[in-house]
């Protein structure tokens, strides 16, 4: 130790030293930083969420958003033979409200507070937008729900049949922004790995709750809306993976590729593009090549609703980690990422 | 800096009460509300002292957050954090890119230092990103947490491009410098640039310090300094992406980087429209796609 020069030990020296001021922050487009860190120290604060507790709100947010929109559309298209899952999509909604809100109420560091978050409502910030979607979507949720299991019992009572199906609409709509405001809320913020694709992320976010929602309201289900849901499932699936594509072309021209070089990069590419797209959609071809088979369509539908889980969970600790990694932040935060336009949304 | 004329009137400390604007005496500056404050961090003056990180622990009561030695250099406070509000980075290199090159070592006259802060940034990421309105933009510009409101959600931390704010283990609630917002509120200017020995962190009105940060750099480079440049002064490095200008800016010899600071930062709510305009376009795509397939018949 006493034997090295501190330049060895210290920050490296950066390749070319900068001739002017103006260009003191210019260094090369390779994929990889080159330049000097702080002695490896994070340049930006990893998030301080719990990626389990909050990659599973997202989770199943979006898997209650989806399977609302996705019951709302069968109503739509097919009327009473659709009255399964429409019964399926409402006790699947009750997941936001209950264990969703659970969750996320308990990851905040000061809980007997949550309700400060419903005293403002912000377009900054995606967090707000979500409280609110997430509060209207309940609403109209339990309302649809304790309407139906209402009319269950006071048949006679038609006003309540109709509550029940004036719910479904609101709940349909605020369902969609379920599944993907989430995907904003991470891109709204300095982790490089969330910040770098917003829109392509948000597309794997929507697409993956779309085929979550889809597979678990076929799931078990015989007719034909049950098959046709699976085609919706093959679907949003081939329209995740094809976001997943584009998400990787971003990272590696934005230079935060380098963050999923790790075990959740390996969770992320192995586990959810793999395990959790590729798998499912194989599986989903094959059963309806056959005309249906409920075996290898449940199966399927397993592997994508643990497939979306894990691409939350995933998602999150690799921005965590590239967040950690400063080379990774100063690669990302260069002039050449920098929008072109820069946005007029909310000028001060 | 020319010794204020009201100095001359307050010639002994007088313990038994407040001098009222002190800050008039000591900075040179009025604190009135409606007006912009920030600091002007000059790091070539910058003797690495820590008196900041003293005088902001000890007036705001922060308890220390690391307790040992890190390796690196002088800095044993390793980064801001809840509880350090300014930390001074310690990066000692040969030369200052051709300047004063020696072979000592280990060498002092590259020595850099600088004391870094949290920039009170003009669209403020985190004051974007707080959800309950706990964080909040003060009569004199700056970017506060306010800790009654704050229920520790963290959505602030990963929303500063600059790794500032940080929730606490103590209380579980967002904490990060106030440019001392009640030392304002008394006229007093911030508790680390009047501690600050050499005026390496100078407190005043925005566009007064701006001024001079200009003439400085100025004078570096006639002095034949000629890496010195602004961060965070408007059009500069730092204050990109829409981030407009930064509050607490500072002068720097090297790239932004060796102060683990980011050289093209940017606002996060600009990603938020993009964002959930191509997810919810997907999303309908989707579920119209969906309705075409549900109501054919097969
Ligand atoms: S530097 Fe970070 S903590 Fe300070 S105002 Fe800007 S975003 Fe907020």
């Amino acid at each position: 130790m006493s034997e090295r020069l501190a330049t060895e030990l210290g920050p490296k020296q950066p390749p070319v030293p900068p001739p002017t001021a103006s260009q003191a922050s210019a260094p090369g487009r390779s994929r990889h930083w080159e330049g000097p860190t702080y002695y490896g120290r994070p340049q930006v604060k990893a998030a301080p969420f719990n990626n389990w507790v909050v990659g599973g709100y997202i989770f199943l947010g979006g898997l209650a958003g989806a399977a609302a929109l996705l019951a709302a559309v069968a109503d739509r298209a097919r009327g009473p033979e659709a009255a399964p899952t429409v019964r399926r999509g409402r006790a699947l909604s009750m997941l936001a409200p209950t264990l969703g809100a659970g969750l996320l109420i308990y990851d905040l560091h000061t809980p007997r507070r949550f309700y400060n978050m419903l005293r403002v409502a912000k377009p900054t910030s995606p967090m707000s937008i979500g409280t609110w979607i997430l509060m209207s979507f309940s609403g109209f949720s339990i309302l649809g729900a304790a309407a139906a299991a209402a009319s269950r019992w006071l048949p006679r009572l038609s006003f309540l049949r109709r509550t029940a199906k004036a719910a479904q609409l609101p709940a349909a709509v605020t369902g969609a922004g379920m599944t993907t405001y989430t995907a904003a809320l991470l891109s709204a913020t300095s982790t490089p790995l969330w910040a770098a694709a917003p829109r392509s992320m948000a597309v794997r976010f929507g697409s993956s709750s779309l085929a979550a929602g889809a597979a678990a309201l076929s799931m078990g289900d015989t007719g034909r809306v049950g098959r046709t849901l699976d085609k919706v499932a093959l679907l949003a699936l081939a329209a995740d993976l094809a976001a997943t594509c584009v998400s990787h072309n971003t990272y590696r021209r934005t230079g935060v590729a380098p963050a999923l070089e790790g075990d959740w990069g390996k969770v992320e590419k192995l586990g959810v593009t793999g395990l959790g797209t590729l798998l499912p959609m194989g599986l989903y071809a094959a059963s309806l090549a056959r005309g249906r088979s409920p075996a290898l369509s449940t199966l399927a539908g397993i592997a994508t609703l643990a497939g979306s889980a894990m691409l939350r969970v995933s998602t999150m600790a690799a921005g965590d980690e590239s967040a950690n990694r400063p080379d990774v932040s100063f690669r990302f935060n260069q002039p050449q990422n920098l929008p072109k336009r820069p946005s007029r949304w909310f000028r001060r | 800096m020319d010794m204020p004329a009201r100095a001359a009137e307050e010639s002994a400390s007088r313990l038994d009460r407040m001098i009222p604007n002190e800050s008039e005496l000591t900075a040179g500056v009025r604190v009135e509300p409606g007006k912009s404050y920030g600091f002007f961090t000059d790091t070539t003056l910058c003797i690495g002292c820590k008196a900041c990180e003293v005088a902001c622990k000890e007036w705001n009561n922060l308890p220390a957050d690391n307790i040992g030695l890190t390796g690196q250099s002088y800095d044993n406070t390793g980064a801001l954090s809840a509880n350090t509000w300014r930390h001074v980075n310690f990066i000692e290199k040969a030369g200052t890119c051709g300047l004063r090159e020696n072979t000592q070592s280990p060498f002092q006259s590259g020595w850099l230092m600088m004391s870094d802060v949290c920039k009170h940034c003009h669209n403020a990421p985190c004051l974007e990103a707080c959800p309950t309105g706990a964080l909040f933009r003060t009569e004199f510009d700056t970017v506060v947490v306010q800790q009654d409101i704050c229920n520790g959600c963290g959505y602030c931390v990963p929303a500063c491009p600059f790794g500032v704010v940080d929730l606490s283990e103590l209380d579980g609630k967002a904490h990060k410098c106030t440019l001392c917002y009640d030392r304002l509120k008394g006229g007093l200017e911030p508790a680390c640039a009047k501690s600050c020995p050499t005026d390496s962190i100078q407190f005043g009105e925005l566009e007064d310090l701006q001024g001079r940060a200009e003439k400085r750099v100025a004078q570096l480079h006639e002095l034949g300094a000629s890496n010195a440049y602004l961060y965070g002064a408007p059009g500069s490095p730092g204050a990109t992406g829409d981030l407009g200008h930064l509050n607490a800016f500072f002068l720097l010899t090297d790239r932004p980087e060796t102060y683990n600071l980011p050289a093209a930062p940017t606002r996060a709510a600009n990603r938020v429209a993009p964002s959930l305009g191509t997810g919810l376009a997907a999303v309908a795509g989707l579920a119209l796609a969906a309705f075409a397939l549900l109501s054919g018949r097969d």
